[in-house]
């Protein structure tokens, strides 16, 4: 490596006393070379470097004599982050790298927060380095005159693509990328940056798919040492309830962020980590002041205050939910707290590794229960880290929400032609297997919507003008380019002081239901609700003790495969190890109990509690396979109950099992339990009861916002727009009522039968289950493993076989026998 | 068409119908709300591809009520029209031809902004604040019935698309839209598909009829059922 450029960059590393890591060098090495890949290294440890510098590299390669002097170069890097409260950081890292190199480069940084006057300079003069989310990419692609701009470009760097992959911006980049690459004068080079997953190889491949390249793996060889340490409550609750264990152990973590330089503490969900605010403020007065709460629901300018004061120490402990999950290191940080299930392998060791960067330093994590069963998870944990078992994150596939809002922005740009954009998506992992004519019904969609030959019809989006596909309308451009992305988050709500003074936002789903005068919790105050206008829900601050805690509906994620199995296994030990973890020989005296009134289920068995109290008649089921998947399996029991007589059940789940339940005797014995999880006409039942249940009406909400089907609030736009609101579920009964055939109806269901009903993967927990042994009990009182599933009772699915009218008379009955 | 219930109000009959439509047989007149007529087009117009049919479906759906009663009238208790004239409306104007000799009477509700020369056009008798008739009142917000008139009719209404829910043991529920009655007025149910529900929260002495919609795994039609 003599080139000047390596030269160069070792002695400006040298000079500050630095030394390049093994896979920095071979990073430099492929981009000087010209070759594409991926980087996985974890953060704080130079990866940012290992692909800037080496664009540096091959930059000083090409202009040897003149490099530090040359201006004006036009876009070389671009370098797409996730997060946009990570641009500015890797932007001042970059450039300070810039400035000492004496060279002339420039940054830019390009998201939702960048001011037009900036925009409108870069488009005059782009920067050598881009910074830009991939909602800004696309925003980009929807401009004119975007080509010039890219023309210069080399190198395309992905930044976390773990945390992109496997999601609709994933797919968002992929279709980008596909775009970009035919837009420059030379081949460009695409990095990938991501942590460990348990599919590096396939990640590297579908960033690359639209170069057609072999990747190029750079792995960063740095083991970390992680040390779990459970909470254990002193005394365990036999019945379990979600979220109430928690805040009872808040005054044992005191000791914890007392002794420890600064501590981030994890919550699963933005109403939880209100709760645990406020708490840690009641159990801890003294640390008021030195702790501050950060999740995504509250205001900009506070989120980066507290990432400010943790950089500089200013803070003992944060309070925070996945809104820290990604980004720079805070060096000051060396204890993690996770309270609740991770829900994954990886995503505890990601958050474990934001303690302790320091090479040889050990990433310290703490595990709190928030329910006593969750001991068992972090058991489980325990033996999955010391295994090395990591999920996987599958690459998302023929999402045609993305496709067809991508073609709506390519048409809002320069236009398109189908035939040339056809080729270049179906070279994208995520379209490579797109038909021809699914295409073509896309082009259809957004050109005539949907059927076309109405009478009296004026649909209006894209048009065809001699073979070029475009969005003339301003007012239709406008309204596109304010939707471009993937992220759908509830509707929500501003809230103001009376004063005028901006504290955040809240769901409207969660407001709705107060009325004025009523006390919630925000941004770790109480504040008063005195009314709703114009989208703002305006507030006073409130001394009252009581308040309401807004539940985020979001946040709730379902376990994992790998950690479910782990789960499983880790049961084993409670029966059959004489010197079980810790946190298994805590949960003796519940063990004991559901031993007593039930059964503790082994790996190679199923159980199925059968408990019936008053006129309610309950069926738990415990695969502990996940959420999604449980729902998914429940769906298909209740369909297969459902066809020995009509029946009524309503759902629940967690991510140890689900629940039926029913006004009447639920027909399950050992007669017929066994064929209830048959593989028989497993494809064919799995359609059925797909069709019969709700899950494809709330995957339908994300996929009619980001299809353009419904605009989500913003400020001023919502009077003139108000008569084009409709509500998801409206919008669902229409389609299945009288355009079943519709492309975003379709995929509804193909995200459920590929997420959540995947065919593979519960044909595999069924044929399991086949193969366990099923042990039906029939307890007299609830069981401390059904416990936590009867009181969580959020997102109740319905599923019934009975006719409506039969219903509705029933309930009638039992209205008026009840009031009798 | 549906098997109507029988609803007297101070000694008038009314026919109730799953359709969501109310035949007033002393007036032999049709009473309706909420129709939304060019709403898929408006929708479409701005490049949201909702499918044209429900419209379609709709104004089938009045022409048969229309067909099988022959009444000398409609009253439409506001929003019959969703936003601005579209092509749509055009189609409607066509379709209104077919029932020339019925007349139309439209109680102005939020959503009817077309200018008075459509309505001429449509042969629509517009009524911007309320409209009486016999013992019955109509207007289109019950918020907005004049206090010293409330007591002197019994007022028919819409605006708020009422939905009722029902509660069963073991955690069943069900939303229906509904036909509401309480003391002074009664609050129809949007005739459009293309709408939601609002639920209320009906009072003992109130009556409620829910509306059962089809159901197609029994090839069963809508019905209409006295709840409380």
């Amino acid at each position: 490596m003599t080139e000047p450029g390596f030269t160069i960059i070792n002695q400006w590393l040298a000079g500050k006393g630095f030394q390049a890591f093994p896979f920095q060098e071979a990073a430099w090495r492929s981009i000087v070379d010209g070759e594409s890949g991926l980087v996985n290294a974890p953060t704080g440890c130079g990866k940012t470097y290992s692909v800037f510098l080496g664009s540096l590299i091959q930059f000083i390669n090409e202009h040897p004599l003149d490099y530090a002097k040359r201006k004006n170069n036009g876009l070389q890097l671009l370098w797409v982050t996730p997060l946009r409260a990570l641009a500015k950081d890797i932007g001042r890292a970059m450039e300070e790298v810039i400035n000492e190199l004496g060279m002339q480069w420039r940054v830019g940084i390009r998201n939702g927060d960048t001011d037009t006057s900036e925009r409108a300079k870069q488009k005059r003069n782009m920067p050598e380095v881009l910074i830009i989310t991939p909602e800004s990419l696309h925003l980009l692609l929807a401009q004119k005159g975007h080509p010039a701009q890219l023309e210069t470009l080399h190198i395309i760097a992905v930044d976390e693509w773990h945390e992109l992959i496997g999601s609709k911006r994933g797919v968002q980049v992929e279709l980008a990328i596909s775009r970009i690459v035919h837009l420059t004068k030379q081949p460009v080079s695409l990095w990938g940056i991501s942590a460990t997953i348990g599919n590096l190889d396939e990640a590297a491949a579908c960033l690359l798919a639209p170069i057609e390249k072999a990747p190029v793996i750079i792995r960063a060889q740095m083991d970390k040492q992680i040390a779990v340490e459970s909470i254990i409550p002193e005394e365990i609750e036999k019945y379990p309830w979600a979220g109430h264990l928690g805040i009872k152990l808040a005054e044992r973590i005191i000791p914890i962020i007392e002794q420890s330089n600064t501590t981030l503490i994890f919550i699963n969900t933005r109403g939880m980590s209100e709760t645990w605010y406020q708490t840690i403020l009641t159990v801890a007065p003294h640390l008021a002041g030195a702790i501050a709460l950060h999740h995504g629901s509250i205001e900009r300018e506070l989120r980066e205050w507290i990432e400010e004061s943790l950089h500089t120490q200013k803070l003992k402990a944060v309070v925070c939910t996945a809104s820290l999950d990604l980004g720079v290191d805070f060096r000051p940080v060396d204890t993690v707290i996770q309270v609740g299930s991770p829900k994954g392998v990886a995503r505890f060791l990601q958050r474990a590794g934001r303690s302790g960067h320091r090479p040889g330093d050990i990433s310290k994590i703490y595990f709190l229960p928030t329910h006593s069963l969750e001991l068992v998870e972090a058991a489980a944990l325990k033996n999955a880290i010391h295994a090395g078992t990591i999920e996987s994150k599958t690459p998302l596939l023929l999402c045609f929400d993305v496709l067809i809002q991508y073609l709506c922005t390519l048409a809002t740009g320069e236009g398109f032609r189908p035939d040339e954009i056809f080729a270049e998506v179906k070279k994208t992992y995520c379209f490579s297997e797109i038909r021809e004519d699914e295409f073509r019904e896309t082009l259809l969609h957004i050109t005539q919507g949907g059927d076309a030959l109405q009478q009296y019809d004026e649909y209006r989006k894209v048009e065809v003008d001699e073979g070029l596909y475009q969005i003339k309308s301003r007012r239709i451009a406008m309204r596109h380019r304010m939707h471009i992305g993937t992220i759908v988050s509830d509707a929500m709500l501003k809230v103001k002081l009376l004063s005028g003074k901006y504290l955040g936002v809240i769901e409207e789903y969660f407001i709705s239901r107060l009325e004025p005068g009523e006390v919630f919790t925000l941004a770790g105050r109480n504040l008063e609700l005195i009314g709703i206008k114009d989208m703002t829900a305006m507030v006073k601050p409130s001394k009252s003790k009581k308040s309401i805690v807004p539940s985020w509906m979001g946040g709730r994620m379902s376990l994992t495969a790998n950690l479910g199995e782990k789960l499983r296994e880790t049961l084993n030990e409670v029966i059959q190890s004489n010197s079980p973890q810790i946190e298994l020989a805590a949960l003796t005296p519940l063990f004991d109990l559901q031993k007593e009134l039930s059964h503790i289920p082994q790996s190679n068995e199923l159980l199925i509690e059968q408990i019936s109290l008053k006129d309610e008649h309950h069926l738990f089921v415990y695969p502990f396979e996940g959420r999604l998947v449980h729902e998914a399996m429940a769906a298909i029991l209740a369909y297969r109950i459902g066809k020995i007589m009509p029946i009524t059940f309503s759902i629940a789940m967690n991510d140890y099992g689900f629940e039926l339940l029913s006004d009447q005797p639920i027909p399950v014995d050992d007669s017929n339990v066994q064929e209830l999880f048959s593989t028989e006409n497993l494809t064919a039942d799995i359609q059925r009861s797909v069709n019969a249940s709700e899950m494809a009406k709330r995957k339908f909400r994300d996929i009619a916002v980001i299809g353009g089907l419904i605009f989500q609030g913003f400020p001023g736009e919502q009077k003139k727009a108000r008569h084009l609101q409709s509500s998801a579920s409206l919008l669902f009964k229409v389609f299945s009522e009288y355009e079943p055939n519709n492309l975003l109806l379709k995929q509804a269901y193909q995200e459920v039968f590929d997420q959540q009903m995947e065919e593979v993967r519960l044909r595999e927990a069924m044929m399991r289950i086949q193969q366990s042994k099923i042990v039906l009990q029939y307890p007299t009182q609830l069981t401390p493993f059904c416990f936590p599933i009867k009181v969580d009772d959020l997102n109740r699915n319905h599923h019934s076989s009975e006719k409506l009218e039969d219903r509705v008379k029933r309930m009638q009955q039992q209205l008026e026998s009840n009031t009798r | 068409m549906t098997k109507p219930v029988l609803h007297i109000i101070r000694d008038q009959h009314c026919w109730l119908h799953a359709e969501k439509i109310i035949w007033w047989e002393e007036a032999r007149s049709i009473i309706v709300s909420d129709l939304h007529f060019g709403k898929t087009g408006h929708f479409r117009k701005s490049g949201i591809a909702v499918p044209q049919s429900v419209y379609k479906e709709d104004m089938q759906q009045l022409a048969a009520m229309i067909a099988h009663y022959q009444p000398i009238k409609i009253i439409a208790v506001g929003d019959l029209f969703h936003s601005h004239a579209n092509k749509e409306l055009d189609w409607f104007l066509r379709w209104r031809q077919d029932f020339a000799h019925v007349a139309f009477c439209l109680v102005k509700g939020n959503h009817d902004i077309l200018s008075p020369d459509w309505y001429a056009k449509a042969a629509i008798d517009v009524i911007s604040d309320y409209y009486t008739e016999g013992p019955f009142g109509f207007i289109h917000d019950t918020a907005d019935i004049p206090e010293e008139q409330c007591s002197n009719y019994y007022w028919f209404s819409g605006h708020i698309h009422p939905g009722v829910r029902m509660e069963g043991s073991a955690k069943q529920s069900l939303r229906l839209a509904c036909f509401y009655f309480q003391q002074q007025y009664a609050i129809l149910p949007a005739f459009s598909r293309f709408t939601g529900l609002k639920l209320i929260r009906p009072k003992k002495a109130d009556t409620v009829y829910g509306i059962i919609p089809a159901d197609q795994r029994f090839q069963s039609p809508p019905s209409i059922l006295r709840l409380q």
